[in-house]
């Protein structure tokens, strides 16, 4: 039985529990379990992990951190959460987030925000979404955890928590009951200290799920090829090297591209033009997205639902949805809902084109063909077969500078998200390793060969 | 289950009593263009492998996605796809090999998404037809084309009971992601009689086709009409359930209309939605009013590919076409009338006995066809009628009718006593497993075999000679030229005999005696 720690008094202890409820002054917890996994000789056998609260849990509640699930209760697991039970795993405790996804700091949360355990002195974010997932990793609560990934909500959270983040390609890793943000977009990933639990989990979870009509297919799994080479190509897209990144970001990635260099890899600047439109694509997209997935939530069936008796059924919704979703949920649904009525013209559509234009300038920089999109047998030499640069613009703020930032202008937020989000839109397959300076380097893959994310990390940590 | 009454009450005087009453004007030109909601008689949901059901209790059958929990997916039914198909072959559509679902936004508690999910931009069929004729269609052209604009697969919404005793709404999502197929047609209507014979024609066609129980009665069918008089703007009349309905609603509305054009006042027509409650329409919504969908394509389901092949594919699955069989059945060698061929097309099962009759009483045994049209339409109906129990061919098979009418037709048995028999074979349960034979003699029912020609003749001389003795004045009568009143003695006479003898040598032989007299 999932409590919950931080907001509800009473704590159920388990006849048979042999993990005692985790600390968390982080707050990186909404509810935690006692029990363990009772397989012994399972492939995760002995490990113990977090799932980000929007991954739904037959034990507990599943909130999304937002009031309006407050009291959710799921009747079934998702397919995540299946297999890393019948894998020995044991599931310790669901974690906080950004409403429903909706976020880079982990402070739009009914909750209450994640404080960074990186730092102890000042209070910074924990970035987000996925902030309460790596902060609960980044503390020693657990093995590894299940974060989400839309636009760098697992990336960025790992960078600013000194952590290891996996958002493999899109359709690698089931969705069935992960409470969907904008699906052409989520992506359910791993975030861990120790790269070898990430390959490991990453293999439990990589398989086609015929219950997510969006999971890559058994055919396409035999299609995707990997990078062997010992020797590679990397590219450097120079729309990522932009003025807001820090000093010592910048320095850092140079750091790492350097050492990369002295172990034969060879580097070359590469050109995205559309990374430029990529931020404005996204919250055309993800923002519609949003807003239609969200309109289930009416407390009408489940969920929040007002005391006083309404005058009439809309009466209800409305004041149910008003009443319990927070803020920039509220907005992300207002921004979507524009964009998809008729009178804003077909944004939608254009964002998709530009998109589509994404995709294929990224396909064009890789070596490797993309399964999808043209010939499997067609290999593109002299091209690059893994793409680098910074995940952040520099260490996390302080949830003081955040939250005034962001009361100066809500944008703030979302310009962070330059960096991330291309991969995303492309549903390229791209990880954030540690830096020195606090801050993470990303790495980004052509579709389907996540394994080469786990090579690479592991020569980035030698250095 | 066949609803009998609808063979034998024909609401053809009721629709002459209207006729007299409402008449279109030739100078306000009605215009009118209707949309069908219909059911598909899948076994499972649109997107989830929850069972359809009907009249089952509240919210037993649902599955996560019906009730839009949170990580819930949909998955698309193909057995929903097949039928959607078969209609929209049927109706000699342009077929689209991709055809792609998209999200229709409303707010309403009956919608546990927020949105429905349909087919907006890319619908699976358009430009189709369906063509009306006079030889089977009551309409006054000999001929009239009904263009399809299009068809798209869509999800049904739960269902509102309102409890108005404690003020409160009950909600059953048991038929929420019910597929339905909805049908728009060219404004191509001309006058009231061609909208009742398109959905008629239409109930028809997806009963025949097994796309859908085809009832307007119970919401399987729903339909949506807009009408326009003298190219003024169209209304919409939403959620009409029944034919009748559909004409008053139509009525009610053109009347409207026209007295607005000729009381000068058609600005007052505009483009809205309204309602009909039994009595009038009223106003729903304006058009400045109308619900912004906020149309998206779902993300989530993949397009719908189609093979080139499958169009021809589902062609040949199709049976006949109702209109073929109707044509075959009124023609020779059936020679039906057409309510009763229209009959079978509904019911397939009973056409399927009708053939199976027909095989055995007029193919192999030479005996006439009205015989068969006979023993089937009217003794056989009429006998559940009587009994009033819902058709159920089950406890008498084709084979064994056929039995019963051949030992009519050799005479072993009268019809009197055949009709008795029939009565009996249907009614007692005890009775299914056992041979007509078998039955004729547990009742004694059997033209009697056993005694000579010569001694069967004296029997029913001296039992005409009672008769005849026993009611002089009806002999009276029959000699002063009352013939018909012969049949009263004969029915006296069968009784007696309890229908063993011919009715046809009892009268004979009561003739014979009275000529004499």
């Amino acid at each position: 039985m999932l409590t919950r720690i931080s907001h509800r008094s009473k704590i159920l202890c388990n006849a048979y529990s042999t993990v005692s409820r985790p600390l968390d002054p982080w707050n990186s917890l909404i509810s935690s379990d006692t029990r363990i996994n009772q397989y012994g000789d399972r492939i995760l056998s002995g490990t113990t992990y977090i799932a980000k609260d929007n991954i739904v849990t037959k034990d507990g509640v599943t909130t999304s951190a937002s009031h309006m699930l407050s009291n959710y209760h799921s009747p079934f697991n998702a397919t995540v959460i299946e297999l890393l039970a019948d894998n020995g795993s044991s599931l310790i405790g669901k974690s906080n987030l950004d409403e429903f996804g909706m976020g880079s700091s982990t402070t739009n949360t009914y909750y209450g925000p994640t404080i960074n355990p990186q730092d102890n002195d000042e209070k910074r974010i924990s970035g987000g979404s996925s902030g309460g997932s790596a902060a609960a990793v980044a503390a020693g609560l657990a093995t590894f955890s299940l974060g989400t990934d839309t636009g760098g909500s697992i990336r960025l959270p790992a960078s600013y928590c000194g952590v290891i983040g996996l958002k493999p390609t899109y359709g690698r890793i089931s969705r069935w009951g992960v409470v969907p943000y904008a699906q052409t977009l989520d992506t359910v990933g791993i975030i861990g200290k120790d790269v070898d639990v990430i390959e490991k989990v990453y293999e439990t979870l990589n398989k086609y799920d015929k219950k997510d009509p969006t999971s890559m297919t058994t055919k396409v799994r035999s299609l995707v090829r990997n990078t062997f080479d010992e020797k590679l190509i990397i590219g450097i897209p120079e729309e990522f090297i932009i003025e807001e990144l820090d000093e010592s970001t910048k320095e850092q990635w140079l750091h790492y591209i350097n050492g990369l260099k002295s172990l034969g890899h060879d580097f070359k600047v590469v050109s995205i033009p559309s990374i430029k439109k990529s931020l404005s694509t996204y919250y055309t997209l993800a923002t519609a997205e949003a807003a239609s997935n969200l309109s289930r939530y009416d407390g009408v069936r489940y969920g929040f639902t007002e005391d006083e008796i309404q005058p009439s059924a809309s009466d209800l919704i409305t004041s149910n949805r008003s009443d319990s979703l927070g803020l920039e949920v509220q907005r992300r649904i207002i921004l979507g809902n524009y964009t998809l009525s008729s009178v804003s013209g077909d944004h939608y559509l254009r964002a998709t084109k530009v998109r589509q234009e994404l995709v294929n300038e990224f396909n064009d920089v890789f070596k490797l063909p993309h399964v999808l999109l043209e010939d499997i047998e067609k290999v593109k030499s002299n091209k690059c077969d893994l793409l680098i640069s910074p995940t952040s613009m520099g260490k996390p703020p302080t949830i003081k500078e955040y939250t005034e930032n962001n009361d100066k202008n809500f944008l703030n937020s979302y310009l962070n998200d330059i960096l991330t989000v291309p991969s995303s839109l492309a549903g390229l397959p791209s990880i954030s390793v540690p830096m020195k300076d606090g801050s993470g380097l990303q790495l980004m893959s052509q579709y389907g060969d996540d394994e080469l994310l786990f090579r690479i990390t592991r020569q980035l940590l030698t250095l | 289950m066949v609803v009998l009454k609808r063979l034998f009450h024909s609401s053809s005087n009721l629709l002459l009593a209207s006729k007299h009453t409402f008449q279109l004007d030739p100078n306000y030109k009605f215009k009118c263009g209707i949309e069908i909601h219909t059911q598909l008689k899948t076994k499972y949901k649109l997107f989830s492998l929850s069972k359809t059901s009907f009249n089952e209790s509240p919210n037993t059958n649902i599955s996560y996605f019906d009730i839009g929990l949170p990580g819930s997916q949909p998955k698309l039914n193909p057995e929903a796809l097949l039928l959607a198909l078969k209609a929209a072959v049927a109706l000699d559509c342009d077929i689209s090999l991709q055809s792609k679902f998209d999200r229709k936004h409303y707010f309403y508690p009956d919608q546990p998404l927020g949105y429905q999910i349909t087919q907006f931009y890319h619908p699976l069929a358009k430009e189709g037809r369906l063509e009306l004729d006079k030889k089977f269609d009551d309409i006054r052209q000999d001929s009239k084309i009904i263009g399809i604009e299009q068809i798209q697969i869509e999800q049904d919404t739960g269902k509102l009971n309102y409890n108005k005793v404690d003020n409160i709404i009950n909600i059953d999502y048991n038929r929420s992601n019910t597929p339905l197929i909805e049908l728009v047609t060219k404004p191509d209507f001309e006058d009231l009689l061609q909208v009742r014979a398109f959905v008629k024609k239409y109930q028809s066609l997806v009963r025949h086709l097994n796309i859908c129980t085809g009832d307007l009665e119970t919401g399987a069918i729903r339909v949506d009409v807009n009408i326009s008089v003298n190219g003024f703007p169209r209304i919409e009349i939403k959620n009409l359930s029944s034919h009748s309905e559909i004409q008053d609603a139509l009525k009610y509305e053109y009347t409207r209309q026209v007295s607005l054009i000729k009381q000068g006042k058609q600005n007052e027509i505009v483009q809205e939605t309204r309602g009909w409650d039994g009595d009038k329409t009223t106003s729903l919504r304006l058009k400045e009013n109308s619900v912004e969908y906020r149309y998206l394509p779902d993300a989530e389901l993949p397009m719908v590919n189609l093979d080139e092949s499958i169009i021809n594919d589902v062609k040949q699955s199709l049976s006949e076409f109702p209109e073929q069989i109707l044509s075959k059945l009124i023609n020779q060698p059936f020679n039906l009338e057409l309510k009763y061929a229209r009959f079978f097309i509904d019911n397939p099962v009973v056409l399927q006995y009708y053939y199976d009759l027909y095989d055995i009483v007029t193919i192999k045994n030479k005996e006439s066809v009205n015989m068969v049209n006979n023993w089937l339409l009217h003794e056989l109906i009429g006998v559940f009628t009587k009994l009033d129990l819902k058709l159920d061919l089950d406890r008498i098979p084709a084979s064994k009718l056929g039995d019963l009418i051949m030992f009519i037709t050799s005479k072993q048995i009268s019809t009197t006593s055949a009709r008795l028999l029939l009565m009996q074979m249907i009614e007692n349960k005890d009775n299914f497993d056992k041979s007509v034979s078998e039955l004729i003699e547990l009742y004694d029912l059997g033209v009697p075999t056993d005694i000579s020609p010569q001694e069967f003749d004296e029997a029913v001389e001296e039992i005409c000679h009672g008769i005849i003795s026993d009611n002089a004045d009806v002999v009276e009568k029959i000699k002063h030229g009352q013939k018909k009143s012969i049949k009263y003695l004969v029915g006296l006479a069968m009784r007696e005999t309890q229908g063993k003898v011919n009715a046809k040598t009892f009268e004979d032989k009561l003739q014979e005696i009275i000529n004499t007299l």
